[in-house]
């Protein structure tokens, strides 16, 4: 019925995906085993864990506001906001990434607070800016006006940031807590919210895409099953070894490199390719935006690490 | 006439991904049309040549397009419009008896031949013809008005809107393929169109127009 | 000429000889292809390539057929034969010469009809909408134009299948009519033009949706999404649009098809029996015969009953399927009227697809004193065409053209799309000239009757109501356009007043059928190509009914 015959470009995408795959698995192989450790020790490297998850998605947020906002031509002063904010919270979680010290950093918490606001403050501009649209909330605009789920990624990153903060504060030898909440329960628990939060935005996306590559079906479909392990995980009892979970998670965070990949390959599929690049860079898949969900799915691993490091039950 | 995109050439886009070399190539052939006359008699293209003068006018600081030679290739190539009105002859036919009516008009009214007559004096001319006051003589039975209206106007003006003359100083973007626009919205315009001065902003919309490429 | 043997002239030689075809996704590179010979008596001679032929070229040869498609336009390949010029891609249209008059002549060319494999799809504007489901009973329950011997909920499914053949990208839910199943694809983002549009509709209280459009949103096998260029009218040279030269032509001959393209048919003869028997057809320089088992003639509005009159012999002086008279008769085009206005506002309108949103209010709303139904959609023409528009409804040359041309990338317009009612005075005949192959030429007579121009006036009302509602300024309107063709072929269930039945198949010769918009029986107030495309897909299941049934 349809003219599905591959192309150089889909031999392309597979390379690239497999190159891809191949290097994410490498990385996590020569990681450092986890060597257990004093709780101290424990604790904050699961906030700089947290740190690293939260720079994974500003520099996703970066890019992929950069590039968004240079398609609206910046035409509203506050269009440069998020890559302002998502700058400073990449910053701060690169400087956090490298931090051993047990304590939060009143610049960071700024940053991250920050960030965390300007996700909500977007979120009300976009919604604006679609209320003023014919049309008003239908899927015409969702998928063509300014994203609703968009501006919530840079907060994501800014909550994962304050979380590593709120980790940090607590006192050495005792399992953390943040709000009186054991740690890793409350970091799990808005992982798998801002899992859910992605899936939805990715899924509203695909569906604009009319979902045309099967493979279009793994970022609503993994992720959600990522999600739900993890809240398991943080609602369920502590003392449990959750392998599958673990797993799970690093073949999500492997999956927002496949993603990049993908829409890596859709761009150069897209008419004149590369050379077309000032329109299929900005018209084609977004390339920055898969990476998201490796920055979730490493807050959800530093939130099992903490479950499992501190069990509470 | 005051140039509303200041600065713009689309032709600076000849090497970019707006155009493929199927575009390049017949953009070049028209460019290149050969001057001299082909179809019609060199009294006759003398009479084209200051019609089209009079139905397009041309700007002054952008490269002038050849209107006359391109009508008259239209003619010698034949390239037909799909339809003729059954009171029309084909359509080199009545050009001919359409530029000899507009001469024959000009020596009745002013004694000189249409070429030789100044602006309004040849613009008067052409009204006559397309009010359908031109009736007989050279024209035989061909409606002046039709003849005025659907050859005179229309084979001249559709050749100054094919040329990139015409689209650089409307702001049209022009060529597109394979790179097209991403901008689509109101008041957008991607960075490869022309920018548009507004009150005071001419040297902004220069500055913008030296970068379209 | 190029030595580069794909980039050759398209109009000097035949493409589609020597076993192969050209493979329009890929420069440079061939599809391989069956042959027929002349003299093998094929099940059936496709006489077109478009909308109507198209289908029937894939599904009869999908399901075994031995079928040969003919074409008197080129084979193009869009990667490397298309320009971005409104010139130079006339090269797509029907330009032979043809007599118009009447009251309102009809201008041909592009607005009307194609000459290349792949037929007018190949420069369509892609707009892909449904009859509203009363159109095919208008007669019964409207109270004017004819019945049409179909049942809409077939044709529902046929719509649907056509929808998915062509990759239709539309909105999410469509605002009029019975429920239709999600088009495969979603719609298309809305250009400045567009929004204009729905802005007004919303002003004057009416639905609008984003028009449903053959040209892919998202990557389609070879095809790339839409880049928005905006050159659909002229041929899209990304292979975004999906036309039969993309879709159903491939299908065909991967499915053992042959197309021959520069191939022209001038005459059908009749055997004894008084059965089709052949084509005659000019190729390469000469005139040839194919024999075949069935002909269907699918070369629209104007070639269809020309070949059928053309075709006329001692036994069937008036030309073939022609016992009822109506062959050429019943003549309809559709009101292509517009209102257009300035905006403070850049719009620049030739950037994407020139009708992205529509309003079908009035197709449905039957609260007017006028019969018959219209849309109106957003519109963008390029440079040369606006230029017509402007020195042939406002008179403008001179100084004031090259002035109002100027304001282009602020100008908004509307455009209707309008029923117009059948009429037996508007008709197809035979010239005693003939064009360059010798055959003699068609003249083309239309008016437009008191229903049509009350048609006209209110749409035109409505549309210049909505521009002032939006801010539009120095509004003017574009009185005489017209597009589409239907009719001249009808179809009917009472062989008197009809050519052809249900089936497409001719009254009076069995194995001769015609199948494109020259069947329609009323026309309808939307562009008819999808209908057309529903219509020979049902049309290639009932042959092969017929066939199992042993009634061909």
């Amino acid at each position: 019925m349809t003219n599905t015959r591959p192309t150089g470009d889909v031999a392309t995408a597979f390379a690239l995906i497999s190159g891809a795959t191949v290097l994410g698995g490498i990385a996590l192989a020569l990681r450092k085993p986890n060597a257990p450790a004093d709780r101290a020790q424990t604790t904050v490297r699961s906030a700089r864990r947290l740190n690293r998850a939260a720079g994974t998605l500003a520099a996703s947020v970066l890019v992929d506001s950069a590039i968004e906002h240079y398609r609206g031509n910046f035409h509203n002063k506050a269009m440069i906001t998020p890559l302002v904010t998502a700058s400073l919270s990449l910053a701060a979680s690169l400087h956090g990434t490298a931090d051993g010290r047990g304590e939060a950093h009143i610049i960071r918490d700024l940053i991250y607070a920050g960030a965390g606001l300007t996700g909500l403050v977007g979120t009300g501009f976009h919604i604006y800016n679609i209320s003023k649209k014919p049309g008003r909330l239908s899927w015409q605009n969702l998928f063509y006006s300014a994203p609703l789920g968009a501006p919530a990624a840079i907060s994501l990153s800014g909550m994962l940031g304050f979380l590593s903060e709120r980790l940090r504060d607590n006192p050495p030898n005792k399992p953390p807590t943040i709000l009186g909440i054991p740690a890793g329960r409350i970091i799990g628990a808005m992982t798998s919210l801002g899992l859910m939060g992605t899936v939805g935005e990715s899924g509203l996306l695909h569906f604009r895409g009319a979902y045309h590559n099967p493979a279009m079906y793994l970022p609503v479909t993994m992720p959600p099953v990522a999600a739900a392990l993890l809240g398991a995980s943080a609602l369920g009892k502590s003392h449990t070894h959750r392998p599958i979970t673990r797993w799970w998670l690093r073949a999500t965070a492997l999956l927002g490199f496949a993603g990049t990949a993908f829409h890596a390959a859709g761009v150069g599929r897209s008419m004149g390719g590369w050379k077309n690049w000032r329109q299929n860079l900005v018209d084609g898949p977004p390339i920055p935006a898969p990476p998201s969900f490796t920055g979730l799915a490493l807050a959800g691993l530093a939130a099992l690490a903490l479950l499992e490091d501190h069990p509470d039950d | 006439m005051t140039d509303r995109f200041p600065g713009y050439d689309v032709l600076a886009k000849r090497r970019t991904p707006s155009w493929n070399e199927p575009t390049r190539q017949v953009v070049n052939r028209r460019l290149a049309v050969p001057r001299e006359p082909r179809f019609l008699t060199s009294d006759l293209f003398v009479v084209l040549d200051a019609v089209c003068q009079r139905i397009v006018p041309q700007p002054k600081d952008r490269p002038p397009v050849p209107l006359a030679a391109l009508v008259d290739t239209k003619l010698f190539t034949n390239l037909q419009d799909g339809f003729r009105y059954a009171e029309m002859p084909d359509q080199g036919e009545a050009w001919r008896r359409g530029l000899a009516a507009l001469d024959e008009a000009a020596n009745t009214h002013y004694q000189l031949g249409f070429a030789k007559l100044g602006g309004e004096q040849q613009d008067d001319v052409l009204r006559r013809m397309e009010s359908g006051e031109l009736a007989g003589g050279a024209l035989g039975d061909m409606p002046a008005k039709l003849f005025f209206e659907h050859r005179v106007v229309l084979d001249i003006v559709t050749f100054y809107y094919a040329n990139p003359t015409a689209w650089s100083e409307m702001g049209y973007g022009g060529p597109a393929s394979p790179r097209g626009y991403v901008r689509i919205g109101l008041d957008r315009r991607d960075p490869w169109e022309a920018a548009e001065a507004y009150e005071g902003d001419d040297a902004k919309a220069r500055r913008e127009n030296g970068f379209v490429g | 000429m190029s030595a580069d043997p794909f980039l050759a002239d398209p109009f000097v030689e035949p493409r589609a000889i020597n076993g192969r075809a050209p493979d329009v996704f890929k420069p440079g590179a061939w599809l391989e292809m069956s042959q027929y010979d002349d003299n093998d008596e094929v099940d059936f001679v496709v006489v077109g390539t478009g909308a109507g032929g198209g289908p029937l070229i894939a599904r009869l040869a999908e399901q075994g057929f031995s079928v040969v498609g003919f074409d008197a336009g080129a084979y193009f390949r869009p990667l490397e034969d298309f320009a971005s010029d409104e010139i130079e891609q006339q090269k797509l249209y029907w330009l032979d010469e043809r007599i118009i008059d009447g009251a309102n002549p009809i201008r041909m060319g592009g607005k009307n009809s194609g000459k290349a494999v792949g037929g007018s799809t190949v420069h369509f504007a892609m707009v892909s909408l449904r009859f509203r489901p009363e159109w095919f009973k208008s007669r019964s329950q409207l109270g004017y134009g004819a019945d049409w011997p179909l049942d809409w909920r077939e044709m529902w499914d046929y719509y649907r299948r056509a929808e998915k053949a062509l990759s239709i990208s539309g909105p999410v839910n469509y605002p009029w009519g019975p429920h239709r199943p999600r088009y495969p694809y979603r719609a298309h983002e809305l250009n400045g033009a567009a929004e204009i549009l729905a802005r007004g509709a919303e002003a004057m209280g009416y639905k609008w949706t984003a028009t449903p459009l053959a040209t892919v949103s998202a990557p389609h096998g070879d095809s790339p999404p839409c880049v928005y260029r905006g050159f659909c009218r002229f041929g899209c040279s990304t292979n975004a649009k999906q036309s039969q030269l993309v879709t159903f032509i491939p299908r065909g001959i991967a499915a053992g098809a042959e197309i021959r393209d520069l191939a022209m048919v001038g005459r059908i003869d009749t055997g004894p029996d008084g059965r089709a028997t052949g084509v005659h057809y000019h190729r390469q320089g000469r005139w040839r015969f194919q024999k075949a088992r069935n002909i269907i003639v699918a070369g629209y509005a104007i070639e269809t009953p020309r070949l059928l009159l053309a075709s006329a012999n001692d036994r069937y002086p008036d030309g073939l399927a022609n016992s009822s008279g109506l062959v050429g008769k019943n003549l309809m085009t559709q009101a292509n009227q517009a209102v257009f206005g300035v905006m403070d506002q850049e719009v620049r309108w030739n950037k994407g697809p020139p009708s992205l949103s529509i309003t079908e209010h009035w197709n449905y709303n039957d609260n007017k004193d006028f019969h018959g139904g219209y849309c109106w959609m957003a519109q963008g023409p390029l440079p040369v065409e606006w230029a017509s528009i402007v020195t042939g409804s406002r008179k403008r040359w001179g100084a004031p053209l090259r002035e109002e041309m100027m304001r282009y990338n602020h100008q908004v317009g509307l455009k209707m799309v309008g029923e117009m009612l059948p009429d037996e005075r508007n008709r197809v005949t035979l010239t005693d000239e003939v064009d360059q192959y010798g055959l003699r030429i068609p003249r083309i007579t239309y008016s437009w009757g008191e229903n049509d121009k009350a048609l006209i006036q209110h749409a035109l009302g409505e549309m210049h109501r909505s521009m002032e509602l939006v801010g539009a300024k120095d509004i003017f309107r574009q009185e005489d356009d017209t597009n589409h063709l239907a009719g001249t072929a009808k179809m009917g269930s009472d062989a008197r007043d009809s050519v052809v039945n249900a089936d497409c198949r001719s009254w009076d010769i069995p194995n001769l059928w015609i199948c494109d918009g020259s069947i329609f029986p009323t026309t309808g107030g939307v562009n008819p190509s999808l209908t057309i495309t529903a219509i020979s897909l049902r049309t290639a299941d009932r042959i092969k009914a017929l066939a199992n049934r042993g009634e061909l």
